[in-house]
């Protein structure tokens, strides 16, 4: 059985009268024969038969009108005849009618469920995600309380993009890219005039990085120490470390880099940019040395001091606050051997050192007298295993142990 | 009250304003004794008589250089262009003059007239008979384009379109002609110009779109409302001057928008409204807004033509994704 | 002091009259009976294929199409009048020309079916595509003679505009353009007495639509559209002209559309049905198989194995088309450049994701 259904006879008719049958059930028409008069919106028009074949049924009655694309009348196709089936048929019926009156459906009643917005500029927003931070928890400093990309930078936390060149690891099915794309804010990126930053409520942006931590990062700490005992010349601690924790971050890249929770994705950067906490009447302050891995002691140095003038100054850059991939505290410049120093997200790894003490050592059999710095090292067991933890910390004890 | 289509109800818009206003005069191709290809003008000459509804020769830059003279001298036409993708022979008329002529002449002269033309595809048309090209109009200071989306948005608006002192380009979605049936009282009364209609109010997305794509787009929103999102839609209807305000306090409630065209996407009307939400409500936006739009390419002949109109899914994706961000 | 400036005239020329009998000498090429057999074949083919394609509008398996029913004198004349190396311009009713031409059946199906592809004309790689905005062909058609012109070739353009189109800018722009530069064009005027609903009296106050030329300076003539001995004869006279450098010529064929303007429109609204009805006794078909019997040409046989030679060809055009898939959406990206530009490949790529089901 074929079923012919109205065809849209002009462009875009959605209707169609029927006029008159030019056959009954029974009849036997050939293909092409006169099957019966309709009128549109636009016109009289013959409808000849699509088969040869004899009719079934017709489905709507002189006067009726029909929509387009409704069954208008039944064949049995002739034995060996086209069955004129619906295969190549290319013009019809427009899709998916409405069935509901569209001004009807208009202004259905409100869904009213009113948010407060946070307004924000784009960039920050965008940070804000990539660490967790509600938008909501902080005040905006920007006109009308927009919050800047300032306002989530003052919390304490790296933002993104570091001008080092990153690897991203292999996300495991990340349904996006990881939020701590490559991309760098304009900020960061700007290598222009110096926007010397007014930093605000420093230790108010301390609380919310620690609360951001310990909701989100699974803290591990171990603790070693490293012997100095054969050290030569002068020492400069702080550039020691430094690079032993370029050491480390090389033999075990894992912990020189960024965790996305939301992405699940984590970021391996192929320099090291460490931030170091440092100590300032306000608060803290993590300025960060770039590129660890390519500078010389006396560089090293160099940026150190000129790091911590600024800091002390106030005069960092809001970049040089930024996109650090690993974390130092030296808290033993003051006291304290041990601690359990807090990871920063999305870094993964913070090393503490304590105070250069003497301490007694058993060697060969015997025991002497070695200068030895302690050592803690906390890593996001989230991301990182006790193995590569211990595996950089290794490194960086074998590292700081080198004479020179 | 009749229920009537989008045609009818251009045509009762029509015959009100004739009967009311004499200066009234209907001109193009086929629009007398043959009422129109689409039949928007039909009856109209019998009513009105030939002299009020007249049959030009087929040029349509003499038709809407013929209103612009006609409008200048007081009559009040009502013209139109038998398919949009035939109105480039008239963009010397409308750009050069219909759209500058005030202006021209520190408000000396005016051409207060209506050029009405079907807008968009969907109907399995012949080549160059599906075009959307508002945005050609759009550019072009001095004119006012309208592209109403429902039968009782047909007949309010271009009774605003004819009573309005300056060109007003009317465009009429063909897909949407004869789409639904309406009740309509025809009682003469207007619609506002220069102002969008809110279709459907929503709090997670606003989409702004116009002429066929309304129907879509609220079908897309009637879909995600079972899912719990609730989109509002806008009917930008006036798409030139565009009424930013309307769209602009959306967005800053929702901070999501999704703009939906049929004509293609470069230099389209919807990168204009982009951009004017980017300037004024950036800090608003919760996510990138995003375009659903016709391709960059040539109207396809009608096998592909639902290829390129933005489908219901593609629009309910466009959605998803925004709120994703 | 007043004095004749110019004086013109539109001479009218016609072979034979509504019966077929001859009513001027008989043109030279009608000496050959094959060529004459030809044209009738074509004629025959272009109706009957042109009443299949309607039906197949009207049981929705193909797009609106414009018949040239009564046309075909006209548009077959005009193609045997050619030859295979000159250019044709038509605008969207002239399949008879197209046929002649070597255009297929299926690749009118198809581009009436919405389908690109039926533009490809292997057997006429030059000639333009069917132009629906009314009279824009004409500048085209003008610059094609202006490069043949430019290289000195022997070859012509023939450009077809009806009467409507006569009325568009860019008719006197182009025959214009002819006249001033001696172009190779030859256009010939389609006059079959409507655009759509307005009658050609309603059009233009002019008495001719061929004396429009005479404001260019191009000869013009008038002639019996529905005789296709004076269609081939005329045509061919102003191609030689155009050939040896003489420039263009303009030609009013004098026809009727005795069909609907489209499928989708409806005659009966605007026109009277006894006009329909005169002009079906000065059909080109019937006075022309007269002709063609009265010589001896053509006999009942030769009309019946043609019905069934014409019924099998359409028949599976028809198939064909039916079973042609519709194109990839890439389709509508591949041709708009030479090569795609690399910014749409996104959206190329998007449009594959949601490809409206294939049909």
């Amino acid at each position: 059985m074929t079923v012919f259904k109205l065809p849209d006879l002009g462009e875009g008719l959605s209707e169609a009268e029927i006029v008159r049958w030019h056959v009954k059930v029974g009849d036997h028409v050939a293909l092409d024969a006169p099957m019966l008069s309709v009128e549109t919106a636009k016109a009289v028009v013959e409808v000849p038969s699509p088969i040869s074949g004899t009719i079934v049924a017709l489905h709507a009655q002189p006067g009726e009108r029909i929509e387009t694309g409704a069954p208008l009348i039944e064949f049995a196709p002739d034995p060996g005849a086209d069955s004129g089936a619906d295969a190549g048929t290319v013009v019809g019926q427009m899709p998916g009618a409405l069935v509901e009156d569209a001004a009807g459906a208009a202004l259905e009643a409100a869904n009213a469920v009113t948010r407060p917005r946070v307004r924000a500029v784009p960039a920050a927003r965008a940070l804000a995600r990539s660490l967790g931070v509600e938008l909501g928890s902080l005040t905006g400093t920007g006109r009308g309380g927009l919050i800047t990309l300032d306002d989530v930078m003052a919390i304490g936390l790296p933002a993104r993009g570091a001008s080092s060149k990153m690897h991203p690891a292999p996300a495991p099915a990340a349904p996006r890219p990881p939020a701590a794309s490559p991309a760098a804010p304009a900020g960061a990126a700007a290598g222009g005039p110096a926007d010397v930053e007014q930093l605000r409520s420093l230790r108010r942006a301390m609380a919310q990085s620690m609360a951001l931590s310990r909701d989100s990062v699974m803290a591990c700490s171990v603790f070693d120490d490293a012997d100095l005992h054969r050290w030569r010349g002068g020492a400069d601690y702080s550039t020691r470390v430094l690079r032993a924790i370029a050491a480390g971050a090389r033999a075990e890249p894992g912990l020189n880099a960024w965790y996305d929770a939301d992405s699940q994705s984590r970021t391996l950067f192929e320099h090291v940019n460490v931030g170091i906490a440092v100590d300032t009447a306000d608060g803290l302050l993590v300025p960060v040395i770039r590129q660890v891995d390519q500078l010389d002691a006396a560089q090293l140095r160099v940026e150190l001091d000129r790091l911590k003038l600024a800091a002390r100054e106030r005069t960092l850059k809001s970049e040089e606050l930024r996109h650090f991939s690993f974390m130092l505290s030296n808290f033993g410049m003051m006291a304290g051997r041990y601690a359990t120093p807090v990871v920063v997200p999305p870094a993964v790894a913070i090393l503490g050192t304590g105070s250069v003490r003497q301490d007694a050592v058993a060697l060969d059999g015997k025991v002497q007298v070695h200068a030895r710095m302690p050592l803690s090292l906390t890593f996001d067991h989230r991301v990182v295993t006790g193995a590569e933890a211990v595996r950089f910390l290794g490194a960086v004890i074998a590292d700081l142990e080198r004479p020179e | 009250m009749a229920k009537v289509t989008m045609v009818e109800a251009i045509n009762m818009a029509h015959a009100w304003e004739m009967a009311h206003d004499p200066s009234v005069v209907v001109l193009g191709e086929d629009v007398g004794a043959n009422g129109g290809v689409f039949r928007a003008t039909v009856g109209l000459q019998q009513r009105f008589g030939a002299a009020r509804v007249q049959d030009t020769p087929l040029a349509e830059g003499l038709i809407a250089g013929a209103a612009i003279g006609l409008a200048a001298q007081g009559i009040k036409p009502v013209a139109e262009i038998q398919f949009m993708g035939f109105i480039y022979p008239a963009i010397d008329q409308i750009a050069s003059h219909m759209a500058r002529l005030r202006n021209r002449t520190r408000g000396r002269l005016s051409c207060p007239l209506v050029l009405r033309m079907p807008h968009g595809g969907g109907i399995h048309a012949p080549e160059h008979h599906s075009e959307s090209l508002e945005a050609v109009l759009c550019h072009h200071a001095g004119l006012r384009v309208v592209c109403p989306s429902s039968p009782a948005r047909a007949y309010g608006l271009l009774l605003a379109s004819i009573r309005n002192p300056d060109p007003v380009i009317f465009l009429e979605p063909v897909r949407l002609y004869r789409f639904i049936r309406q009740e309509i009282e025809d009682d003469g009364q207007a619609l506002p110009i220069d102002s969008c209609f809110v279709l459907r109010e929503g709090a997670d997305l606003t989409i702004a779109t116009w002429g066929a794509m309304t129907v879509e787009c609220l079908k897309a929103a009637e879909q995600l409302a079972g899912e719990g999102i609730s989109c509002e839609i806008i009917d930008v209807a006036s798409l030139a001057p565009i009424d930013f305000d309307t769209i602009l306090d959306s967005v800053v409630k929702t901070g999501r928008l999704l703009i939906v065209h049929e004509a293609a996407r470069t230099c389209g009307l919807g990168a204009e409204i982009a951009a004017t939400v980017t300037e004024q409500a950036l800090y608003d936006l919760l996510a990138p807004i995003r375009r659903v739009t016709g391709y960059d390419t040539v109207m396809p002949l009608y096998r592909l033509e639902y290829d390129y109109i933005p489908s219901l899914a593609r629009i309910v994706d466009g959605v998803r994704a925004t709120l994703a961000e | 002091m007043s004095t004749l400036a110019a004086r013109f005239e539109i001479p009218y020329r016609a072979c034979l009259d509504n019966d077929g009998n001859l009513i001027g000498p008989l043109p030279q090429f009608a000496q050959d009976g094959a060529l004459l057999q030809r044209i009738y074949r074509t004629m025959m083919c272009a109706r009957t294929f042109d009443a299949k394609a309607v039906n197949l509008q009207r049981t929705g398996k193909l797009g609106t199409y414009p018949s040239c029913l009564g046309h075909e004198a006209t548009h077959v004349g005009v193609g045997a009048a050619m030859r295979p190396e000159d250019v044709l311009f038509t605008v969207y009713r002239e399949i008879g020309t197209k046929f002649w031409r070597g255009v297929d059946l299926h690749s009118v199906l198809l581009y009436w079916g919405g389908d690109e592809r039926g533009t490809l004309y292997p057997s006429a790689p030059q000639d333009f595509p069917f132009c629906v905005p009314i009279g824009s062909q004409m500048p085209q058609a003008a610059g094609a003679a202006f490069a043949m012109q430019i290289r000195g070739e022997q070859r012509c353009t023939l450009v077809f505009v009806g009467d409507g189109g006569t009325s568009q800018g860019a008719f006197y722009e182009a025959i214009n353009f002819a006249g001033a530069k001696a172009l190779p064009l030859v256009c010939v005027i389609v006059n079959n007495g409507w655009a759509i609903s307005v009658p050609v009296r309603q059009q233009t106050a002019a008495q001719t639509l061929a004396q429009k030329a005479i404001a260019a300076g191009v000869p013009a003539l008038q002639i019996d559209g529905n005789d296709v001995l004076i269609v081939r004869e005329a045509v061919g006279e102003a191609l030689a002209r155009a050939r040896s450098g003489g420039g263009p010529t303009v030609i009013e064929a004098l026809t009727y559309r005795l069909a609907d303007h489209t499928t989708s429109d409806d005659a009966a609204r605007y026109r009277d049905g006894a006009q329909v009805e005169a002009a079906w006794a000065r059909e080109p078909i019937a006075r022309f198989r007269k002709f063609l019997y009265a010589r001896g040409l053509w006999d009942e046989a030769a009309e019946q194995a043609l019905k069934r030679e014409h019924g099998e060809q359409i028949e599976a055009a028809v198939r064909q088309y039916l079973a042609t898939p519709k194109q990839s959406t890439d389709a509508m990206f591949d041709f708009l450049y030479a090569e795609l530009p690399p910014g749409l490949y996104a959206q190329r790529e998007q449009a594959r994701r949601y490809a409206a089901p294939r049909a």
